[in-house]
């Protein structure tokens, strides 16, 4: 067979790996996608069960913005001349909590200034500590457009003359920095709603990458996609044809091949060799370094060291249902809802260690954002929740419907309970995706669907600022959830971005 | 922005700064304190993923038996088979001269059986399909073949469906009941199944006698049989109406599954309109591809018997071939004997999901099982797509 040579060859098409594609194809590099599965996108992707067609993981895009604000995510898609129609998510979230003594409801706007207001409605006195954290969060953002604009190599004085309270801040965890500014009790757990969209409590998770988090949705709004984030998937594959990008599916990357520390090719399941000086992967560095680099035996021991270090992140547990009422008559009236058990993140993340704990559910109505996303008189419900390391261990073959089904039956009971609605009538279709289908679809290591743990340790900043440290291997570079720039949707696409034109400068030296 | 503030994490606020400064050695300490111990490959529920979901399995035919004249069950043998769910579907992969083609079948036994390594089949002779006929002369005991893993959604799921199932079966439709049958029996699953098997005459009735065997020892199981060519006392005559389904249904909340061919399909969904039923409350199962698109509604009349040109690109490989009006872009390519995915062969499941880069189709509506965003962006289930001019199509790569 013959050898086909690529400027860069990229490694899964999950939204790191079709961003970064995107990025060296525009940058005219001669770019390849590989994909395993006959999709793109990964987890963003859609699937259809009778006259429903699901959104499988997103819940909503920060970043996005819209024409004259856009955010990172928008403005790159954009430069990419991406054709995706966005919907606007109407309210942050309605956050419900169950336990009897601790009960409340809340729902609150987009918008700081809104933000604040609500949150001053709902717990007087906590307008100075919230503004105070809020302008942290923008000086931490700040900061953070900096650090990237640096590529690992920020200038020590404009950090601290610039973005002081920002290094103050890093090293801390999201509880420290809210004590710290005497935010009260009750607000701290409102602002902490979305800790379960980075799946580590905010006793241990990172301030920084929380903060950016909050405030981008705060000031951007967030958006969907209006076909299912399947949309987003093709409209980057569309780009990196049209940048004369290749992009092959139903083919496995088995092998990365290196010689004397530098990347010079891969190798498919099909038997074919591609020549490349540059791999951009989208797989997991552990996965990466422990199963397919070969030439490197040198570097083994460094990246299972630096993996046992590391927590894989929450394993994926959606169900979705296709309800043949619309989300009015079912009482359905928001679009975005945390409905938890107690507003004590720590307890539930511990409790992310037990199937059948049903720790907490993040649940999307998407009829509230796009009315008609299911045929006239139906909705659509979507319920996520996590786990952990070896809470699915002892599932098998033949017990592993009823270990999904149990959890989905215990979801309905508790939404119905929470929010005083009854939906178990009107379920016409019934599907979940559990950590076995994520590792099914999507390759999740252990149904992972989140990337290594953002701990305070290992968060945004210092995988910033170690950027240069952790390249074990001359042109292999990592894109998406498991990567430098932590995990979710956003930070899946703007890595890719940040590494493709990383890619594309070292590229710049091959000659 | 307001510079003012001047956050105090601990007493001492120079601490902060020294901490941000040791972001890197803390890191750098974590790592390399940690363990070096082997990165596992395939965590479990990878491994679990496998297992239940193999793309490919390896069979050996270790049984033949005729279940009536035109109907034939194989026993399908391996080390090991996937654990299904009672109603799912195997697609089995033929090599016809070197044509690749794929055919899906309901997997007929329990899923217990499957944890011994086997599968059973149930495979009725079609009048003109080339594909039973080949299956009929060369299947034999010892005939090594490969199938996909289990698929397919046609199975009982209690948060949805009501408590009892009112089973609409019609000739080998009867499969995938038998399997559920099974399931209440062995335990794996737990509903009342009222089967309404529909057949011309009751020598016609494949696994009957088996089936009122599981009904004598599970009260759960009863089966009804509907004899269209022939009066038999305590047998239903007629085809299967609303009032049948009314008379055996009682008064409780039922769903219907449909299972059998097209032509039950357009008869008994009539009857079951009559019902004024909740849609959840009525499943069939894909009834295979179209064999007659021509008499479709919407199918251009003069698009009839007319031939065009077929680029296909897989892979490095570019092909040129012919393709027929009223067959699929699936068969057209199966015809050129190159290896196209197929599952479902219904337009549902989109693992035929390609590429189109010119060209048009006709799609059937009721099998256009795309998403939104594929329409959009130009990909085309071939197994439901038959062309209406010249085609170039990028399909995926087996």
């Amino acid at each position: 067979m013959s050898e086909r040579t690529y400027d860069v060859v990229v490694i899964g098409a999950g939204n790191g790996g079709l961003a970064a594609a995107a990025t060296t194809a525009q940058k005219g590099m001669k770019t390849l996608l590989i994909e395993q599965h006959t999709l793109p996108g990964g987890y963003a992707s859609s699937f259809v069960r009778g006259r429903f067609e699901f959104e499988p993981s997103l819940h909503e895009l920060c970043d996005v913005g819209k024409e004259g604000e856009w955010g990172a995510c928008g403005t790159f898609f954009k430069d990419l001349g991406l054709d995706i129609e966005w919907v606007p998510v109407p309210e942050a979230y309605r956050m419900v909590i169950t336990d009897k003594n601790e009960k409340f409801d809340v729902t609150m706007p987009f918008g700081l200034k809104e933000y604040i207001d609500k949150m001053e409605e709902y717990v007087p006195n906590s307008r100075e500590s919230v503004t105070n954290f809020f302008d942290l969060c923008q000086e931490v953002l700040d900061a953070i457009g900096y650090l990237g604009a640096s590529k690992g190599n920020p200038d020590k004085k404009v950090l601290t003359s610039k973005y002081s309270n920002f290094l103050k801040t890093a090293s801390y965890s999201v509880d420290q920095v809210e004590k710290a500014l005497k935010i009260p009790k009750k607000a701290r757990d409102i602002l902490n709603a979305y800790w379960c969209y980075l799946g580590t409590d905010t006793g241990k998770l990172g301030f920084t990458i929380y903060g950016a988090m909050m405030i981008k949705f705060l000031l951007l709004g967030a958006y969907i996609p209006k076909m299912r984030s399947h949309e987003i998937s093709l409209a980057f594959e569309k780009a990196i044809r049209d940048f004369g990008g290749d992009v092959i599916y139903g083919t496995k990357v088995e092998k990365i091949l290196v010689e004397n520390g530098s990347v010079v090719g891969i190798k498919t399941d099909k038997g074919e060799k591609i020549n490349t000086k540059h791999v951009i992967c989208n797989a997991p560095r552990h996965v990466a370094f422990g199963s397919m680099v070969e030439g490197a035996d040198e570097i083994k021991e460094k990246a299972n060291r630096e993996f046992n270090a590391r927590k894989v992140g929450g394993k994926g547990y959606v169900a979705y249902f296709g309800l043949n009422k619309t989300a009015k008559e079912l009482g359905l009236t928001d679009y975005s809802y945390f409905i938890y058990p107690t507003v004590d993140n720590k307890k539930l993340y511990s409790s992310m260690f037990e199937r059948g704990k049903n720790p907490m559910q993040a649940i999307v109505c998407l009829n509230n954002a796009i009315p008609d996303c299911s045929p006239p008189g139906t909705s659509m419900l979507t319920v996520t929740t996590l786990y952990k390391d070896g809470a699915w261990d002892d599932v098998n073959e033949t017990n592993y419907v009823q270990a999904k089904n149990d959890i989905a039956k215990d979801i309905v009971k508790n939404i119905e309970s929470a929010l005083n609605i009854k939906i178990s009538d009107a379920i016409e279709e019934f599907s979940v995706a559990s950590p076995e289908t994520f590792a099914r679809y999507a390759c999740a290591y252990d149904g992972s669907i989140y990337g290594y743990e953002s701990e305070t340790w290992d968060s945004l900043l210092p995988r910033l600022l170690m950027m240069k440290d952790d390249l074990y291997i001359n042109g292999l570079r990592f894109a998406g959830g498991f990567a430098f720039r932590c995990h979710g949707y956003s930070s899946g696409y703007m890595s890719g971005n940040t590494i493709g034109l990383l890619t594309y400068k070292d590229s710049l030296e091959d000659k | 922005m307001d510079k003012k503030l001047n956050v105090k994490i601990k007493p001492i606020g120079l601490l902060d700064l020294l901490a941000f400064k040791k972001l890197v050695p803390n890191r750098k300490k974590k790592f390399e304190e940690a363990p070096a111990t082997e990165i596992k490959k395939t965590p479990p529920m990878n491994e679990l993923a496998a297992k239940l979901h193999p793309k490919h399995q390896k069979f050996m035919i270790t049984k033949v038996t005729d279940l009536t004249d035109s109907m034939r069950q194989f026993e399908l043998s391996s080390d090991s088979a996937a654990y299904f769910r009672a109603g799912q579907y195997i697609s089995v992969k033929l090599d016809i001269d070197g044509h690749k083609v794929t055919r899906p079948y309901s997997i007929m036994s329990s899923p217990k059986e499957a944890l011994a390594g086997k599968y059973m089949l149930g495979i009725k002779k079609a009048d003109d399909g080339f594909v039973t006929e080949y299956i009929f002369n060369n299947w034999k005991e010892g005939t090594a073949i490969e199938t996909s893993g289990p698929e397919g959604n046609f199975y009982y799921e209690d948060i949805r469906d009501a408590k009892t199932v009112i089973g609409i079966a019609g000739g080998c439709g009867i499969t995938p009941f038998f399997s559920m049958a099974q399931a209440i029996r062995d335990g794996i699953e737990d509903f009342n199944l009222c089967l309404l098997y529909g057949c011309k005459t009751l020598d016609e009735s494949a696994l009957k006698k088996e089936l009122d065997e599981i009904a004598k020892t599970d009260s759960r199981v009863k089966v009804v049989c509907v004899l269209s060519n022939e009066e038999k006392e305590g047998y239903e005559h007629g085809f299967i109406t609303a009032d049948i389904i009314k008379e055996y249904a009682g008064t409780e909340p039922y769903s219907i599954f449909m299972c059998g061919p097209q032509v039950m399909y357009d008869f008994v969904g009539k009857e079951i309109n009559k019902l004024g039923l909740e849609k959840k409350f009525v499943r069939r199962e894909l009834y295979g591809q179209i064999n007659n698109v021509e008499k479709h509604e919407g199918f251009p009349k003069d698009q009839v018997g007319k031939k065009y040109k077929l680029t296909i690109h897989i892979g490095l490989k570019t092909i040129t071939t012919e393709a027929l009006s009223t067959e699929s872009v699936l068969v057209a390519v199966e015809r050129a004997k190159v290896i196209a995915p197929s599952l479902c062969r219904t337009g549902e499941c989109g693992c035929c999901r390609s590429r189109l880069i010119s060209g048009d189709v006709f799609i059937v509506e009721d099998t256009d099982g795309r998403r939104m965003a594929d329409k959009k962006f130009g990909y085309i289930h071939i197994c439901s797509s038959f062309p209406l001019s010249d085609l170039e199509i990028e399909i995926p790569v087996v």
